[in-house]
């Protein structure tokens, strides 16, 4: 009888977690993929950088979704600090180091476009490096609270 | 470590916005510039031409441009540089236009260093090099090139002594006629003088004479040229021969030989 409670109370928690995270997807999606969209020069660039795009709104809001959905366990820092080096890895990858080279055809002839994004990638890497360092100190704390209650429910 | 947590949240939210804020700025601004081409232009200067290219930026933009500088390379088909121009304009600060002009100068001296007299009796091409590089917002510098080969119209093409005919005059002389032809595959129209000189397989002159042209762009010509002879001198005009052609005309002056017969 009180096994059956248990299953039901973890069902009900898992069916809240998924309603909660799939929530969560959502309006990450709308606050902050949504208007990425409508800013996205998809005219402009090469088909092989709006399917990095498409990549990255997939990974943001996967990302959303799974830590929400490990919210309260170590595995939502874990996940956040993988987030954090996904995006660093895929913007280090997207502008290419750094230099990022197009070829743009202008009617008869081709323009070669050179853009050194440096600055702007290293602030990118910067503030998920901070993101990252959060995640880690994070991680720490929910690790020494559990030991801080684990200690005190054995005293 | 709450604190620690909580200052590099708020390090990491002021961040994302700023960069945010950035990137949607930026590329705002981007959309937000005008930039136009005018008329170009030719000017005659002491050295030789000057094509000018006038154009103007409006930034309206909330960034600054800085260090725009434009460089055009005319290279002719064997790789020789004919002209190399550059054009800088050290900043354009956001709300601000600039009209300017790229200046593309070809001295005659450079014209002529080059392997000249092909290029008047056989089309060809000049290849155009431009470079362009600017900083966007003191922060993104940008580099922009492309190439173009720009065809070339022989003046001259095809030139060549069809025929020349010996016919009766007078007593005393006889006409020598000497048909040519040629196409004008340049974008101007040629006038000036072409003056042609006979001489015979000894390399003797036997005569000469002279005719004004008047070849519209794109056109070809087919004309004659009458030149008298002393019956006397007849026999000197043998079967074959060449002839030496000067062409006068207010852009250059040139010799050229071709045979005939």
């Amino acid at each position: 009888m009180v096994k059956e409670g248990n299953t039901r109370a973890f069902i009900k928690k898992i069916i809240l977690r998924v309603f909660k995270a799939a929530s969560w997807g959502f309006i990450t999606y709308l606050l902050v993929c949504y208007p990425l969209t409508l800013i996205y020069p998809f005219g402009l660039l090469p088909s092989g950088y709006n399917q990095l795009f498409n990549v990255f709104v997939t990974m943001v809001v996967f990302f959303a979704v799974v830590t929400k959905f490990f919210s309260e366990t170590i595995l939502e820092y874990a996940l956040s600090i993988a987030k954090a080096l996904f995006i660093i890895i895929y913007f280090f990858y997207v502008f290419n180091g750094g230099v990022v080279s197009l070829t743009v055809p202008v009617s008869e002839t081709t323009v070669n476009l050179v853009l050194d994004l440096r600055a702007f990638l290293a602030m990118l890497i910067f503030v998920n490096l901070l993101a990252l360092a959060k995640s880690v100190l994070q991680a720490m704390s929910f690790l020494a609270r559990k030991v801080e209650a684990s200690q005190l429910s054995l005293r | 470590m709450r604190q620690a947590i909580r200052a590099l949240g708020w390090a990491t939210s002021i961040l994302w916005i700023f960069i945010i804020l950035f990137s949607v700025t930026a590329l705002y601004s981007v959309t937000n510039l005008d930039i136009g081409l005018g008329e170009a232009q030719i000017f005659p200067s002491s050295e030789g031409v000057v094509f000018s290219l006038p154009f103007h930026i409006d930034n309206n933009g909330y960034y600054d441009i800085s260090e725009l500088n434009i460089t055009t390379s005319v290279t002719d088909c064997n790789g020789t540089l004919i002209t190399f121009s550059e054009t800088f304009v050290p900043s354009i600060p956001r709300g601000s236009s600039v009209e300017t002009a790229h200046n593309v100068s070809i001295s005659l001296k450079d014209i002529m260093s080059i392997e000249f007299t092909p290029l008047l009796f056989g089309d060809s091409f000049f290849d155009l090099g431009m470079f362009i590089t600017l900083n966007f917002a003191h922060a993104i510098p940008l580099q922009m090139s492309s190439n173009a080969t720009i065809p070339w119209g022989a003046p001259f093409y095809g030139f060549s002594i069809v025929k020349v005919s010996t016919l009766p005059y007078n007593s005393t002389h006889c006409e020598i006629v000497t048909y040519l032809s040629f196409e004008n595959h340049a974008f101007l129209d040629i006038t000036g003088t072409m003056q042609l000189e006979i001489y015979n397989n000894a390399n003797e002159h036997v005569t000469s004479g002279k005719t004004s042209l008047d070849v519209p762009s794109r056109r070809k010509y087919e004309g004659q040229v009458i030149m008298y002879l002393d019956l006397v001198d007849l026999s000197r005009l043998t079967e074959s021969g060449n002839v030496r052609v000067n062409f006068m005309t207010p852009m250059f002056m040139l010799e050229w030989w071709s045979p005939y017969g």
